[in-house]
């Protein structure tokens, strides 16, 4: 038996899953390519028409499932692969080389379909390039299809199969959904990509951005640590055992749902618990998991969805919807933070150019808009808004003075009101964590975006392999950082919320209880076991925990030393 | 034949959405439509019925396109495709 290895990447979609690795997916489709008589192309022809009409049922039924799925929009993905089976360029294209060329359709298909990868692969813009993925998956679908008399474009798999590939398209994920799949591990990808969001729609746990993944054979154990973005390979026994306990706690904590009683630790402490969310679709969700509060609602992906600028009437109407279906509870707007993702996309600027505010302040239509449409939604319910990737307090007053602006416009109708709402900022530069208590005059709450400022202060880019193994919230300077900000805000009248991915995290929350934070907000998928792990938890004992990984000089000692004091 | 310049207003430029959007609208025309990059030099035309053509024309946010439409519907299908594209 061969030994452990944990092979690192990036986190894609969290959950912890164990199975067998299965790695046929990125493997050669085997088709034989061959010459027919030319009496014969009406056959092949048809035999082509065939195949298309099986995909686009296939994808058809993907779609309206998709659209039923938690997260609807990801529907989008499958629009594109449906026009590609109607599109000339490629479809008629085939349909002549079968007849000029008299060659069997799956040659056809290669044919055709190399001439257009060459010229994706001439592009200069990334995100194009990129797109030659649908096409590859239109492509691997309608070759299986002419070859196989299943319905399905894809072979059975076995109980618990961790897919490991190159890259795995969103629809292959998609249709494997039933057939088990516990987790996926690839080569490519990011959190932001097309994949990623259908792993986490269908809450499997992924790691994206291996390096190599030669070391990786069908059939050897996986342990996929999908928060933590690692997968260990071949996992001692030991690992093994702790793993499984670990699964088991969170499948049981899923099946409490201790549903309408607040989260209180064992000593009697009230801890607020909220959830995060990405799509106004989501707030429902939310409530029925018993959620007290929406900590934070992303509001780009809904804003840029469509890939154009919304309406103003129509983004107010969305978010007064949300503010609806979590009333009486409240719901922090974030927004729009437009993140690395998006930058890569279209500027060779540096990735930090134009994140969060700064975007907001350079492109103040787009922030007047949203804001907006915010405030007119206002009356709804208990709106919030926070302002993300804060640096420096000129940009803070730039942006108060831009939301008062409108405000001032929007009251001017005697008939409207503008109702009170509380600005926040988002800590989530060092910068913003240094100068908090200056902040603090200027707006009425902070959130603590963990995630980010963890990036910034070891200066780790989580989406690049070769530095995301050094993303560490139990890091000395993160535990410095956090009782700071603590320590700066505590006399300020001025909540905070701590909504990164620490606060989702049993040991990580331990330690911002133990530090003196008294909310949180983390994803749908770990609400229920951070409410089960607040409740097994005794500030009182944290707060002499802190004190004491304080003075510890490694990030691996604290946490051997706060996950030996909370299990 | 009507003709038009436009401006791609959308963030991404003409990214995948937007592509399957412009498909969609121009499949509601009778007329033939294209588009093509005016800065390219290489002036290459794409059909825009196919979303593949689209995508290759690789506008991004801010390059120019002239749309053109041949057919009884021709102005009205330059106009939407125009108003679609100015994002």
């Amino acid at each position: 038996m061969s030994e452990e290895r944990i092979i690192r990447g990036v986190m894609a979609s969290s959950g912890v899953a164990i199975g067998r690795a299965i790695r046929s997916f990125d493997s050669q489709q085997i088709s034989y390519n061959f010459h027919i008589p030319h009496a014969a192309t009406a056959k092949e022809i048809a035999r082509f028409r065939d195949s298309i009409d099986k995909s686009r049922k296939q994808l058809e039924r993907m779609q309206s499932e998709l659209r039923q799925s938690r997260i609807p929009e990801s529907s989008f993905l499958v629009d594109a692969h449906l026009l590609i089976l109607q599109d000339k360029l490629f479809v008629d294209r085939i349909v002549e080389t079968i007849q000029e060329k008299s060659v069997n359709a799956e040659w056809a298909i290669q044919q055709v379909s190399g001439e257009l990868f060459e010229a994706y692969d001439r592009l200069q813009d990334d995100y194009l390039r990129e797109r030659r993925g649908d096409l590859e998956d239109i492509v691997r679908r309608l070759l299986h299809n002419l070859r196989a008399k299943s319905t399905s474009a894809l072979p059975a798999l076995p109980y618990d199969a961790i897919l490991v590939g190159k890259s795995i398209s969103p629809s292959t994920l998609f249709e494997l959904r039933a057939s088990r799949v516990a987790g996926l591990v690839t080569e490519t990808g990011s959190p932001l990509s097309h994949t990623a969001i259908v792993a986490r729609s269908l809450e499997l746990p992924a790691v994206m951005g291996i390096h190599d993944l030669s070391c990786i054979s069908s059939g050897d154990l996986l342990i996929v640590n999908g928060a933590r973005g690692f997968v260990i390979c071949n996992p001692d026994p030991s690992t093994l055992r702790e793993y499984r306990q670990k699964s088991r706690q969170q499948r049981s904590t899923q099946t409490v749902a201790a549903r309408g009683v607040p989260a209180t630790t064992q000593d009697g402490i009230r801890i607020s618990l909220g959830t995060n969310i990405n799509f106004s679709e989501e707030a429902q969700a939310a409530v029925d998991s018993g959620t007290e509060f929406i900590g934070l609602y992303r509001t780009e992906f809904d804003f840029f969805k469509e890939g154009e600028r919304p309406s103003e009437d129509e983004l107010s109407a969305q978010y007064a919807r949300v503010l609806k279906t979590v009333r009486p509870s409240p719901v922090t707007f974030r927004t729009i933070d437009v993140g690395n993702d998006w930058n890569n996309r279209e500027s060779s600027g540096s990735t930090l150019a134009s994140r969060g505010l700064r975007f907001s302040l350079e492109n103040p239509d787009v922030f007047r808009l949203q804001i907006r449409a915010l405030l007119r939604a206002s009356r709804s319910g208990q709106m919030r808004i926070l302002l993300p990737f804060v640096s420096t307090i000129d940009d803070l007053d730039a942006a108060l003075e831009i939301i008062n602006g409108v405000k001032r416009d929007l009251a001017r109708p005697k008939t409207s009101t503008v109702r009170d709402v509380p600005i926040g900022v988002m800590i989530e530069t060092p910068a913003a964590a240094q100068t908090c208590d200056l902040m603090a005059s200027r707006v009425d709450f902070f959130c603590l975006g963990t995630n980010d400022l963890i990036q910034y202060y070891l200066v780790v880019d989580r989406s690049d392999q070769s530095v995301a193994h050094l993303y560490n919230p139990f890091h000395p300077a993160i535990l410095r950082c956090l009782h700071q900000v603590y320590t700066l805000l505590q006399y300020s009248g001025r909540p905070i919320t701590v909504c990164g991915e620490m606060a989702a995290d049993p040991a990580a929350a331990a330690i911002l209880l133990g530090l003196g934070f008294t909310s949180l907000s983390v994803s749908l998928a770990a609400y229920p076991r951070m409410k089960e792990t607040i409740g097994s938890l005794d500030v009182g004992k944290l707060h002499e925990l802190a004190g004491e990984i304080m003075k510890m000089d490694s990030p691996k000692a604290v946490e051997d030393r706060v996950r030996a004091t909370i299990s | 034949m009507t003709e038009r310049e436009v401006i791609v207003g959308h963030r991404l430029g003409l990214h995948a959405r937007a592509a399957a959007r412009v498909v969609q609208l121009s499949s509601q025309y009778q007329s033939m439509i294209s588009l093509s990059r005016r800065d390219d030099g290489k002036s290459v035309e794409a059909d825009a019925r196919s979303i593949l053509s689209i995508l290759l024309l690789a506008a991004a946010h801010g390059s120019a396109l002239i749309v053109r439409a041949d057919g009884a519907d021709e102005s009205d299908a330059v106009n939407s495709i125009c108003e679609y594209l100015k994002g």
